[in-house]
């Protein structure tokens, strides 16, 4: 009862959002039951097989955008007041569980009705057996099956909810988030060692002294070898610290923060040797960019190894080659999906280069933050860019053959992704309103502010709509030479 | 209401809100802020306090009222100009330090210069100068996330100060710090303010804190009380308040 309560209170863009993933539900149950009518209608053939696997490209679309909107969701978000009253993060995930099965189950009992509405079987409206032949409209309509291939979509999506907004173990406040998974937050208790970090230089020399030390004070580069040095004492004498020790002692492990204490000696350790040299050291860059253009470079090149002369004329009647080239491109979207949060990251820090003002500066680190929420639907958007770019080359078949059940699955997808893309978004914008509130207090202006999120939003076209157009021409060279 | 003086840079008449829901906010506060004076204005949690400071530097528009900066009506002005009264001329204290997490302190503090169109040099230099007399300096290179809290709140004092404001808005500045943090956050935001001559106007809920400022404005339930006395210990927040008399 609270989810439906909370899921009728809602807001009209978020009930928006919620229609969108019905509509996709619907529009995925659709293609399902289309696969189920044409193999009902062609019984025997091999087409049927290929369309229901054709199908697995809509579902996981709509599968992927329903935990965005879960995550975006308001009603379902851990608030401190319902918490106080029970209704914790575990009871909270439940909710927005039952908030996207009622989405999806919504979307899927409609596309059954505007099927069976189809074929004829429920009559008085316009379009009415409209689709005889084609939906196989004289058989008996297997209702197991389609209630099956119904079932898919909203347990997946279901358990893709559950399982991105699981309550973690050590929940901790948003400031912390350094890695986003797909889903969630995961963030490690201890401090990572990043890569080089074992050499830096200084890291090793004194592990024991900042061990045996709990003030922050006496970790200074300049620091005079006392000897108490190692004994722990805070009157240790340092060269460049400048703060009194009693002023921090108390503080620091206690006060705050609580994470203040158990990072401190690693940021000592790593910042104040390179502070004179760079800025703090980027703990927050995206890890999957090398596997990510590995991944790309396989894919292409398993594109074109498999489908030289590849010309495709209907999607349910490939030729064999075609296995090797579908790899092909699994593998390439696969890489662009690593590789896109540190192409973001790299955008973002390719904006604020080079004596930034205020705009660049907020434009660049804001990208440089939400690398990796932004990157990863952004790779998949890129990715089914740069796919219907080479399909659309590649197809050599009759305008015609491409129904309109493949053209509702390219809308499915592509509306997926692209929802998912700004679903990410708002969710960044939910995230930074209250650093949005702060800056504004500040007297920021917001033409600014808005100049800001259009420089990002730009960067991020440029780079990769001509990354999408030259994976696209890559992986259609083979099959049009 | 007696004339205002010459020299009073802020100046405030019969200021009223409503919170867009209804609930009242303050209703015909008049006062005056002394051109490099720090006014306190005292009073228990939910008295109106952060309203009237965000009607007096511009973040709201008071329902009824009038606000004079300098001789200028400020009530008058449209959300543009007012924006850029606070950008140039007004420097604003949360009661939560709330920094850009993305930058480090030093962009944090000189965060208002940039804004203003300041070149990144100066701005730096000023954003370091104050981060160096409020003791984090030596941690100006760090992202928010891994400075204390105490440490966050003065590098919002910083960036504050760091614009060179004609007002400074200190909402509760202290609240979330322990007392010896809280005295030294104070400490050094007033010397900084009567070393600049910098007009604050502080709000706090602490008769101590208050003991800082020159003069102490009262409220109460969103209007102005004159004190009588304010007694010695106050044990919870707000037991002072109820020894006013109206």
């Amino acid at each position: 009862m609270v989810a439906l309560r909370l899921t009728r209170a809602g807001r009209p863009a978020v009930q928006f959002r919620r229609l969108l993933v019905a509509a996709a539900s619907a529009g995925t149950g659709f293609l399902l039951l289309g696969a189920l009518g044409h193999a009902l209608g062609h019984p025997g053939t091999a087409g049927a097989a290929l369309r229901l696997a054709w199908c697995v490209v809509p579902v996981a679309a709509t599968v992927y955008f329903a935990p965005a909107v879960a995550r975006t969701d308001p009603g379902t978000r851990p608030r401190p007041g319902l918490s106080a009253v029970g209704l914790g993060p575990a009871r909270l995930t439940l909710v927005s569980v039952l908030t996207t099965a009622l989405a999806t189950v919504l979307g899927s009992l409609l596309a059954l009705l505007f099927f069976l509405h189809l074929r004829g079987d429920l009559s008085g409206l316009p379009f009415d057996r409209a689709g005889r032949q084609f939906l196989a409209a004289g058989r008996p309509f297997p209702v197991p099956a389609a209630l099956t291939l119904l079932a898919v979509v909203p347990v997946l999506a279901c358990a893709a909810v559950g399982l991105a907004l699981r309550p973690r173990r050590d929940p901790r406040p948003a400031r912390r988030r350094v890695v986003r998974g797909l889903g969630g937050h995961t963030d490690t208790a201890a401090p990572r060692e990043t890569f080089g970090a074992y050499g830096r230089f200084g890291a090793r020399a004194r592990a024991g002294a900042v061990a045996a030390e709990p003030g922050p004070g006496t970790t200074a580069v300049g620091t005079v070898p006392a000897p108490g040095d190692g004994s722990g004492t805070p009157e240790a004498r340092t060269g460049t610290a400048t703060e009194a020790p009693d002023d921090h002692a108390p503080q620091d492990p206690a006060d705050g923060d609580p994470l203040a204490g158990d990072r401190a000696p690693e940021d000592e350790r790593g910042d104040d040797d390179a502070s004179l040299l760079a800025d703090e050291p980027t703990r927050e860059v995206p890890a999957g960019l090398p596997w990510g253009v590995a991944a790309l470079a396989a894919g292409l090149a398993a594109q074109a190894y498999g489908g030289p002369a590849l010309s495709v004329r209907a999607l349910t009647a490939l030729p064999a080659e075609a296995t090797t080239v579908l790899i092909g491109w699994a593998v390439t979207a696969f890489g662009l999906v690593l590789a896109a949060p540190g192409l973001t990251y790299l955008c973002g820090q390719l904006t604020q280069a080079v004596r930034p003002g205020a705009l660049r500066l907020l434009a660049g680190r804001g990208l440089m933050a939400e690398a990796v929420r932004i990157g990863r639907p952004l790779g998949v958007v890129c990715a089914v860019g740069s796919a219907a770019y080479a399909l659309t080359v590649l197809y050599r078949g009759p305008a015609a053959s491409f129904g309109p059940l493949a053209l509702l699955g390219a809308g499915v997808v592509v509306g997926c992704t692209v929802a998912t893309l700004l679903t990410a978004a708002v969710e960044a914008r939910q995230d930074r309103a209250g650093t949005t509130a702060a800056l504004v207090r500040l007297g920021a202006p917001r033409s600014m502010l808005r100049g800001a999120a259009l420089l990002r939003a730009g960067v991020l076209v440029v780079v990769f709509g001509a990354l999408a157009l030259l994976i696209a021409e890559l992986a259609a060279l083979p099959g049009t030479r | 209401m007696d004339a205002p003086p010459d020299n009073d840079v802020l100046w405030a008449r019969s200021l009223h809100f409503t919170h867009r829901d209804g609930s009242p906010g303050i209703a015909g506060i008049s006062l005056g802020v002394r051109e490099g004076e720090i006014l306190a204005v005292c009073g228990p949690r939910g008295s109106g306090k952060t309203t009237l400071l965000r009607c007096l530097s511009g973040q709201v528009r008071p329902d009824q009222g009038e606000i004079w900066f300098n001789s200028a009506p400020t009530h008058t002005l449209g959300p543009v100009a007012r924006e850029r009264l606070r950008r140039d001329r007004y420097g604003w204290i949360d009661p939560a330090p709330v920094l850009v997490p993305e930058l480090n302190a030093w962009e944090n503090a000189a965060l208002p210069l940039m804004l203003r169109g300041t070149g990144r040099r100066r701005a730096k230099a000023a954003a370091l100068e104050w981060l160096e007399r409020l003791d984090v300096g030596e941690r100006a290179r760090r992202r928010p996330r891994s400075l204390t809290l105490a440490e966050r709140q003065r590098v919002c004092v910083a960036r504050a100060l760091a614009g060179g404001p004609t007002v400074l808005f200190a909402d509760e500045p202290t609240a979330p710090l322990h007392r010896a943090d809280r005295a030294h956050a104070l400490r050094t935001l007033t010397t900084a303010a009567r070393s600049h001559g910098i007009t604050v106007v502080l709000a706090t809920h602490d008769s101590e804190t208050a003991a800082l400022a020159d003069r102490t404005v009262s409220l109460l339930d969103g209007r102005r009380v004159k004190t009588v006395h304010l007694p010695e210990t106050t044990e919870t927040e707000g037991r002072a308040a109820w020894s006013l008399s109206v």
